[in-house]
């Protein structure tokens, strides 16, 4: 078993065993760091994942008192039998995806499997050969890269993308510093997208996809050029959303955040999503 | 009988691992990895991570440690433990307890005659 699939496996099985989400996190993340420093192999440091898991578990002395996770409310996204081809490529072969208020999905897969084009056909950027998607209720996207304007500064974003979904500009202006703040971020009156480094301009993005407070938010790998810190903000973000009772598709290659969610959808092998 | 008496040290080391712990960390604070090189180094044997993090997550639980996570000079950010107060005084409590536990089986032992 590699250390992704470790990791992956000893997530689900802390999830099994009540740990709650914000430590199974940490639990995880650790025990990475701990393999990468000592370069053995994850069953010889800490076993199967089981048998750890039910250890971490039984540390914490009882199970995990905090209330239950939110009821998932209406389904805001639904997917059916999304294909699409590029010339001779397949890139999708009829996948599935449910979300509900109050959910996260994770869309993972190998480079090249298709995670961004399905997202793109979930915001309605590009159509499928087949299949149907229908979004109950408004809609934010934030791109892996585009999305800002060169020479407009970020409350001129904020306004611009503010007053296509009814926000005044006053309004448009306090939500898009407000959105930005949360992700440690102190936008400055006059300084253009095109100075602005990667990881701000993906901040950006991400704080435009939620002006107006959209019930989907569609977010293709927004955390490129965060800080380490930047990219835990993001991930709490994405919890809150959650509890204010969004549906949220995240695209990741990262395998390490997938406790965090509720579906994961993987485009390399298998096509249905496991809750 | 070289299993019996590596299952006797796994004994003795699960009843003072936590000690151990909180004994390093009152030297300054540490990380997962780095503690285990040290009890390693204290000749303590290997302390696998999954024996070792069960016991930190205990420590902090109970007030003993504070644990919080920060990025490395390179690498990945870590989780660093750091003693308490409590930490502190429980281990003090617990060092004498040990030492005067150790000092009574010791003595007996000592009454055991040299081959």
């Amino acid at each position: 078993m590699n250390h992704d699939a470790w990791l992956a496996a000893l997530a689900g099985e802390l999830r099994r065993h009540g740990v709650g989400p914000d430590l199974t996190g940490h639990v995880v993340a650790e025990a990475a760091t701990h393999l990468r420093d000592s370069g053995e192999s994850p069953l010889r440091v800490f076993g199967q994942p089981e048998a750890y898991a039910r250890a971490v578990a039984d540390s914490l002395g009882g199970p995990d008192l905090r209330p239950p996770p939110r009821q998932p409310g209406p389904v805001r996204l639904e997917a059916r039998g999304i294909s699409k081809r590029y010339r001779r490529q397949r890139v999708l072969d009829r996948v599935d995806l449910t979300v509900r208020a109050g959910q996260i999905a994770a869309v993972v897969g190998a480079n090249g499997s298709g995670k961004s084009t399905f997202l793109r056909v979930c915001a309605g950027l590009v159509s499928p050969d087949a299949g149907t998607v229908r979004v109950h209720g408004t809609l934010g996207y934030c791109p892996q890269e585009g999305g800002t304007t060169e020479f407009l500064d970020p409350d001129e974003h904020f306004v611009l993308v503010g007053a296509g979904r009814e926000l005044s500009r006053a309004d448009a202006r306090r939500a898009g510093r407000a959105h930005a703040t949360a992700l440690d971020w102190r936008p400055s009156a006059g300084t253009q997208a095109r100075h602005l480094s990667g990881g701000t301009r993906q901040k950006l993005n991400l704080v435009l996809a939620r002006l107006g407070e959209p019930d989907v938010l569609l977010l293709d790998e927004p955390y490129q050029g965060f800080d380490r810190g930047t990219y835990l903000d993001f991930w709490h973000e994405v919890w809150r959303w959650r509890d204010a009772g969004k549906a949220i598709v995240v695209v990741t290659h990262l395998l390490n955040q997938l406790d965090r969610v509720d579906i994961v959808l993987d485009l390399t092998s298998a096509r249905e999503p496991v809750a | 009988m070289p299993g019996v008496d590596a299952e006797r040290r796994a004994q003795w080391l699960r009843g003072v691992l936590d000690l151990a712990v909180l004994a390093l960390l009152a030297r300054g604070e540490s990380y997962g990895y780095e503690l285990s090189q040290a009890l390693k180094a204290s000749g303590l044997g290997t302390v696998q991570g999954g024996t070792l993090y069960p016991v930190l997550l205990r420590l902090q639980r109970a007030g003993l440690v504070n644990a919080h996570w920060r990025e490395g000079a390179s690498g990945p950010a870590r989780k660093y433990y750091r003693i308490s107060a409590a930490g502190s005084e429980a281990l003090r409590a617990a060092a004498t307890d040990w030492t005067a536990f150790a000092g009574s089986v010791g003595a007996i032992l000592r009454e055991v005659p040299k081959p």
